[in-house]
C-alpha cells in the first residue's frame, strides 16, 4: 500500500500517471487484441504508441509502435502515457464507442488524434528522450503467427518477457532503436525508463494492460497476457491507483479532447474493468470469445446508432458501455464493459460492412444494462427528441416541461387549428354560394405572394394561440363589454357569449354530441332573450352554457382558443338557426360571419 | 418516417401552400361540377373535405395520418370521384389502396379496445395507485389517447409514430388554416 501510494505521489508528480497504473492491464487485454488480430487481420492495429501522435498515427504500424512501447516501458508511459496514453486510452475507447465495426480501425484513428492533442501537453519536454527496448530476439514463437509491425511483436515480447522478470531486467532493454523507428512517425519522447521504471512496479503494467485493453485488440500475445493478467490480479491496490489515474486521464483526455475525452474516460474506466476482470469487455469487430459473448448481449443497432453515439458521446464521463452481469461478477468497480462499440456507419473496413437493424445503446454508470431497460432508454430518449421538436412547433410550448403538459398543448393546438379550419370552410361556403373560387382573381390580390393580409384575419391565428392563455381571466369583462356595443334589437338578440367560436363549430362538426346541447341551450338563451330580461339574466345562462361546452373537448384546464364571440340569431328557418357571429378582441369586432346550427 | 425530413417543412413554405391551393380548387371544382345548388352546409363540408384531402395528398402517402385520411374518404362512395380527382393528378394510387387494410385493422383494433374496455371497468373497482410517478403515467397516458383520436389514423400507432405524425399533421393544418384565410379574406373583400 504504501509502495502504491508513493508510487502515486511520485506520478502526480510527474503529471501523468494513468500509464503505469495501466501497464499490468495490458496483458489481459493483449489476449482478446490477439483473438481480435487473428479474426481482423492485419487492418486493426492498436494504436499502441502513445507517442506517435503524428500524422501517421493511423497505420498499424504506429499501433504497433504504441503497443510496443508501452509494454517495453511501463515506466516510461509516465511521460509518455499520460498525454499519450491516457489520450489515447480516451481516443481508443471514443473510437470505439463512435465506430463500432472495425473498431481497432477507428481506435488506433482516435487513439491518433488524441495523441495529437494531449501529446502537445506534455510532449515537448519529453521528445528527446523517446526510448523503445529493442529486443528482437525475444520474439516468441506465437507472435510470428500475427501480421503486425515488427516493432509491434517486439513490444509484445518485451512485455511477456517483461511479466516474466522483474522490471529492473525490463529496464535495461528499454533502448531507443525502436523508438527511433517509432519516433519517426512522430511519436513522443519518454522520459527515461529508469526513473519511472521503479516506481512503476505493477502500476505501470496494470496501466499497460488497460491500455492495451482498450488499444490492443487484436495484438496480444497470449502468453503474454496470461502472464500480465495474473500480474493484474494481484493488486487490488491498483484499481484504485487505477481509478484515480483514470481521473487523471480523464483529465488528460479532457484538455486533449474534448468531447471525445469523456468516451476515452469512459473506454479507460472500462479498459480497466476489462483488465481487471475477465477481458471481455471490448467489444471489437474481431471479438473476442468471451468478449463476445459478452458484448453481443447487449448489441443492438439501428438507422440511429450516429444519433445515439453523438448524444452519447457528449454524456458525462460517468457512463460507462455496461455488461453489467459480468462486472457485477468479477469487480468491485462499478465501470462497466462497452456494450456496443460497433456503429455501422462510421469507419468501417471494407472487410466489416456495417449492419443497419441494431441500435448501438450504452448502459449508463449505475443503470441497468438489462437489455429492456436500455430499449426503453432509447425509446425515451427519441420520444424527447421529438417532443423538443414539436416544442418549437406549437407556440407557448417553450417553457413548458413535463410529458402531460406539453402533450396537453400539443391536443389544444391541434384541436383549435383544427376548429379554424372548420370556421373558415363554413365562412368560404357562405361567400361563395356556388363554390366557384375566381383564383386568377383573388391570387391577383395577395393570396400566395404576401401573407399580410388585412390585420383583422392575420391577426386570428397568433392571435389566438396567443390570447387564450389571457382570455380566461379577460372572458367576463369582455362579456360585459360586448353586450353594450352590440345594441338593442328586438328582433335581434344579442348575445355575448364567452365561449369558444368553435365549439359552435365543434357543435357543426359533431352534430350528435354537441348541436344538440348546444341547440339547448341556444333555445333557452333565444326565449330567454325573446324576454324583456336583463341580459345579465341571459348571461348568466350563457355562462354556464359555456362552461358546459369547453369540458367537452379538453381533458381539464379548459383552454378558450379564439376570442369572444358573439351570437345574434338573424333567422330562424327551418329549424335551421342562423346567426351572426362576430368575433371580438379587444371589444373590438374583427371577424363576422354567419353560423348555421342545424 | 424520418425525423430529418420534418425539419425542414416545420416552416410551411409558399410551395407547399400552392400545391395544397391548387389541388383544393381542383376538388372544389368537381364537387361543384357534380352537384348543383348545394346548400350551404353542403358546401362547408366539401370545401373542407377537398381540403382535407387536398392537404393529405400533398404528403403524398409518406405519413400515416395523410394516408388513413385518404382511406377514410376513400371509404365513402360518394365522394370518391372528388378523392380520385385530387389523386389521380399524382400517382398517388397507392394511397387509395390502403383502406382494405386499414379497414381490417380498424375493425381488430375496435375489437382489441373492446376487449380493454372490459377489462378497465373491471380494473376499475381496484384502488389507483397513488405514486407520483404512476399518475403522471396515467396523466400522460390519457393525454396520448386523445392524441390519437385527433390525428387521423393515430389509433394504430405507437408513440413515436403518433408525435411525428403529429408533427408534421400540425404543419399540415397550419398551411391549410394559412390557405383558407386569405382566400377567405379576398373573397369577401372581391364580395366587397
Amino acid at each position: 500500500m504504501d509502495i502504491g501510494e508513493k508510487d502515486k505521489s511520485e506520478l502526480e508528480n510527474r503529471n501523468e500517471n494513468s500509464i503505469n497504473y495501466e501497464t499490468p492491464v495490458l496483458p489481459s487485454d493483449w489476449q482478446f487484441g490477439g483473438a481480435n488480430l487473428t479474426s481482423s487481420g492485419t487492418s486493426v492495429v492498436p494504436c499502441s504508441n502513445p507517442l506517435a501522435i503524428g500524422s501517421s498515427c493511423a497505420s498499424a504500424s504506429m499501433a504497433d509502435s504504441f503497443d510496443s512501447n508501452l509494454w517495453e516501458h511501463p515506466s516510461n508511459s509516465q511521460n509518455l502515457g499520460f498525454c499519450g496514453i491516457n489520450v489515447q486510452n480516451g481516443a481508443i475507447s471514443s473510437n470505439a464507442m463512435d465506430t463500432g465495426k472495425g473498431t481497432l480501425t477507428s481506435l488506433r484513428g482516435s487513439i491518433d488524434r488524441t495523441f495529437d492533442m494531449g501529446w502537445n501537453a506534455a510532449s515537448s519536454a519529453l521528445k528527446g528522450r523517446f526510448f523503445l527496448p529493442n529486443t528482437t530476439g525475444i520474439l516468441p514463437q506465437s507472435l510470428s503467427q500475427f501480421p503486425v509491425d515488427s516493432t509491434f511483436i517486439e513490444g509484445a515480447v518485451r512485455f511477456s518477457s517483461f511479466n516474466e522478470g522483474s522490471f529492473s531486467d525490463m529496464v535495461s532493454p528499454f533502448g531507443m532503436p525502436e523508438s527511433t523507428a517509432l519516433y519517426s512517425r512522430g511519436m513522443g519522447l519518454m522520459p527515461g525508463p529508469e526513473d519511472m521504471f521503479a516506481v512503476n512496479g505493477r502500476k505501470s503494467v496494470s496501466g499497460v494492460e488497460s491500455q492495451k485493453s482498450k488499444l490492443n485488440v487484436t495484438e496480444a500475445t497470449r502468453d503474454a497476457c496470461l502472464q500480465v493478467e495474473n500480474r493484474a490480479k494481484e493488486s487490488p491496490l491498483e484499481n484504485e491507483r487505477k481509478s484515480e489515474s483514470l481521473v487523471r486521464a480523464k483529465q488528460e483526455a479532457k484538455h486533449g479532447i474534448g468531447g471525445s475525452g469523456n468516451e476515452s474516460d469512459e473506454a479507460v474506466f472500462s479498459g480497466h474493468d476489462v483488465g481487471q476482470e475477465e477481458p471481455s469487455t471490448f467489444n471489437g469487430t474481431g471479438g473476442e470469445p468471451s468478449a463476445k459473448g459478452l458484448s453481443l448481449k447487449k448489441r443492438k443497432r439501428g438507422l440511429q446508432d450516429a444519433e445515439v453515439d453523438q448524444a452519447k458521446g457528449g454524456r458525462p464521463p460517468t457512463e460507462a458501455a455496461g455488461d453489467g452481469a459480468e462486472n457485477q461478477q468479477k469487480g468491485d468497480q462499478k465501470q462497466t464493459t462497452f456494450i456496443n462499440m460497433t456503429a455501422g456507419k462510421q469507419g468501417s473496413p471494407a472487410s466489416h460492412p456495417p449492419k443497419e437493424e441494431y441500435i448501438h445503446v450504452r448502459a449508463r454508470r449505475g443503470q441497468a444494462t438489462n437489455s429492456h431497460s436500455l430499449a426503453e432508454r432509447v425509446r425515451r430518449e427519441k420520444i424527447s427528441e421529438r417532443m423538443k421538436f414539436l416544442q418549437d412547433l406549437v407556440p407557448g410550448c417553450s417553457k413548458v416541461t413535463g410529458k402531460a403538459v406539453m402533450l396537453d398543448e400539443i391536443i389544444n393546438y391541434v384541436q383549435s387549428l383544427q376548429r379554424q379550419v372548420e370556421f373558415l370552410s363554413m365562412k368560404l361556403a357562405m361567400v361563395n354560394p356556388r363554390l366557384d373560387f375566381n383564383i386568377e382573381g383573388l391570387l391577383a390580390k395577395d393570396l400566395v405572394q404576401s401573407r399580410t393580409c388585412p390585420s383583422s384575419t392575420l391577426g386570428f391565428s397568433p392571435d389566438l394561440s396567443v390570447n387564450y392563455p389571457s382570455l380566461r381571466p379577460s372572458q367576463p369583462g369582455l362579456v360585459q363589454a360586448a353586450l353594450p356595443v352590440m345594441g338593442n334589437n328586438d328582433d335581434v338578440i344579442h348575445r355575448s357569449l364567452t365561449s369558444h367560436l368553435t365549439s359552435m363549430i365543434g357543435g357543426l362538426k359533431e352534430p350528435n354530441q354537441l348541436s344538440n346541447a348546444w341547440e339547448d341551450e341556444l333555445h333557452n338563451v333565444a326565449q330567454m332573450n325573446y324576454e324583456i330580461g336583463a341580459p345579465s339574466n341571459s348571461l348568466n345562462h350563457t355562462l354556464p352554457l359555456f362552461r358546459r361546452l369547453k369540458y367537452r373537448h379538453t381533458l381539464s384546464p379548459p383552454y378558450i382558443y379564439l376570442a369572444q364571440g358573439s351570437l345574434t340569431v338573424l333567422s330562424v328557418k327551418d329549424q335551421v338557426k342562423t346567426y351572426s357571429v362576430t368575433m371580438w378582441r379587444c371589444g373590438t369586432p374583427f371577424e363576422r360571419g354567419n353560423v348555421l346550427v342545424s | 418516417m424520418p425525423l430529418s425530413s420534418l425539419k425542414p417543412k416545420m416552416r410551411p413554405h409558399s410551395s407547399l401552400k400552392q400545391e395544397f391551393l391548387k389541388k383544393w380548387i381542383m376538388g372544389l371544382q368537381r364537387c361543384s361540377f357534380s352537384k348543383k345548388n348545394m346548400s350551404i352546409l353542403e358546401r362547408k363540408k366539401a370545401i373542407k373535405f377537398s381540403a382535407d384531402i387536398a392537404m393529405a395528398s400533398a404528403r403524398n402517402g409518406t405519413t400515416c395520418w395523410s394516408r388513413s385520411l385518404i382511406s377514410n374518404a376513400s371509404k365513402e362512395g360518394s365522394d370518391i370521384h372528388v378523392v380520385e380527382q385530387i389523386l389521380g393528378s399524382e400517382s398517388d394510387r397507392p394511397a387509395v389502396e390502403n383502406k382494405v387494410p386499414t379497414r381490417r385493422a380498424s375493425v381488430c383494433k375496435k375489437i382489441v379496445k373492446r376487449s380493454c374496455r372490459i377489462r378497465r371497468r373491471r380494473r376499475r373497482r381496484k384502488c389507483v395507485a397513488s405514486a407520483p410517478s404512476s399518475i403522471a403515467k396515467h396523466l400522460v397516458r390519457k393525454r396520448r389517447e386523445v392524441l390519437k383520436s385527433l390525428i387521423p389514423g393515430g389509433e394504430f400507432m405507437n408513440e413515436i409514430c403518433l408525435i411525428e405524425e403529429t408533427l408534421d399533421y400540425i404543419t399540415s393544418l397550419r398551411v391549410q388554416v394559412d390557405v383558407m384565410r386569405s382566400l377567405a379574406s379576398a373573397s369577401v373583400r372581391a364580395s366587397e
